[in-house]
């Protein structure tokens, strides 16, 4: 009797020996499995980025050497602006400080380079930011660059919509004098695109984490007011 | 032998844990799914959101900012299968220590960023002030749930509940 029921206990320690050995091989392959899916996951996110950088681009007329900017003036002093056209905070740094910079402008004291970033796609559903951005390269493609950015933050649409649709940014570039055929194809067809995110990549590695952003002569200011602008541009023009 | 002892019937774990174990799986898949989804769409924003930390190359930041949603899709997908739970769940923890540790140091450093824990990201507009401890608490929360799923990874409605089977049949005459 005891002799069969240790055999009976030694079969069923064999059996659960081997049940165990191959629920271990399991877990084994399911972890493999599950790391190979995390691995592969992050590949696919970097091969579609690399996808989606743009390595061609054409910059707009009135753009720096680099063309990752619009130019405007010739002063001894350079401002930069990073600025997203649906950016509130940029609308408002406009409205406060856009009159003493364009001053600065000409009376030949500074000159500006205007990059408009495409910070903001998350915040309309159409990509507003790049549609705004690559419209303002066609306007400044048609020499209205300046007049075309202001109307812009004049009509700033709200966060979370859509944003000002291709025919109205065609509206405003047309009632500014550009032709409507030639800056209608432009924006419709994203001519500037590249150029977008050409600029948008450029200001992240020059350590621009926000809009707007101002530098005066490379580096950040951060009174952002006419007074301390105005005063960065004195210092850095001494 | 001790093993077969520990292991008869009446000695079934509490009845509500295993079901805990599935909300904990499933929130932290919710988390990951929902964190991945509102950063994939701009994969560009995303590493600039890292960029912001300041705590990697430029390169290397931009690169793991693409990455990362996938990767958060990803083990979102895994606890929602319940696929090795626990490996599943060392990566969320050790992924959210990270986090938590990126965080602190901005906060340490001054900056003043979002966390870009859920899209956005990046540096603050003037005026707005960043919420450091929120977002470390927030963390925190969920670095208890993939602690709970450390500890007790099985649970019902998983993969590895069905690769494993039905639990090691006892003697039918004992």
């Amino acid at each position: 009797m005891t002799s069969r029921k240790g055999q009976r206990d030694a079969a069923r320690v064999v059996r659960q020996q081997l049940a165990r050995e191959k629920r271990r091989r399991r877990t084994l392959w399911a972890s493999v499995a599950a790391v190979a899916v995390l691995v592969i996951a992050g590949l696919i996110g970097w091969s579609v980025w690399s996808g989606q950088r743009a390595d061609e681009f054409t910059a707009p007329k009135g753009a720096n050497d680099a063309g990752t900017g619009i130019v405007l003036g010739s002063g001894p002093v350079t401002i930069d602006l990073y600025e997203d056209y649906l950016c509130p905070a940029c609308q408002q740094f406009q409205q406060v400080s856009g009159a003493t910079i364009d001053q600065l402008v000409s009376e030949g004291k500074a000159r500006v380079v205007f990059h408009p970033v495409a910070y903001l796609n998350r915040y309309s559903t159409t990509d507003y930011s790049t549609r705004s951005s690559a419209a303002a390269g066609c306007a400044a493609e048609g020499g209205r660059f300046k007049e075309f950015t202001d109307r812009l933050f004049e009509r700033q649409p709200r966060e979370g919509g859509a944003g000002l649709s291709d025919d109205e940014l065609i509206e405003i570039g047309a009632g500014l004098g550009l032709d409507r055929d030639d800056f209608g194809s432009c924006v419709r067809e994203g001519r500037f695109k590249p150029w977008t995110e050409r600029v948008t990549e450029d200001a992240s590695r020059s350590g621009v984490t926000g809009t707007p952003t101002i530098k005066v002569d490379g580096k950040n200011v951060e009174d952002r007011s006419p007074e301390g602008i105005k005063a960065a541009v004195a210092a850095a023009g001494r | 032998m001790t093993v077969t002892v520990a292991r008869t019937p009446v000695d079934r774990r509490p009845a509500l844990r295993p079901w805990l174990g599935t909300a904990a799986r499933l929130g932290l898949a919710t988390v990951w799914l929902v964190a991945g989804a509102t950063k994939v769409g701009d994969l560009a924003a995303s590493g600039r959101a890292v960029v912001a930390y300041q705590v990697m190359p430029y390169d290397v930041a931009t690169v793991i900012g693409a990455a990362l949603p996938f990767v958060e899709l990803a083990l979102g997908v895994i606890l929602l299968l319940g696929l090795a739970t626990r490996l599943a769940a060392g990566v969320s923890a050790a992924l959210l220590v990270v986090f938590v540790a990126g965080i602190a140091s901005a906060w340490s450093r001054g900056l003043a960023i979002d966390c870009g824990c859920f899209g956005s990201g990046g540096q603050l507009a003037a005026g707005q002030s960043p919420s450091y401890l929120p977002e470390i608490l927030r963390d925190l929360g969920f670095l208890a749930l993939a602690g709970f799923l450390l500890s007790w990874p099985r649970t019902p409605f998983s993969v590895d509940g069905w690769l494993a089977g039905e639990p090691p049949v006892e003697d039918e005459d004992d």
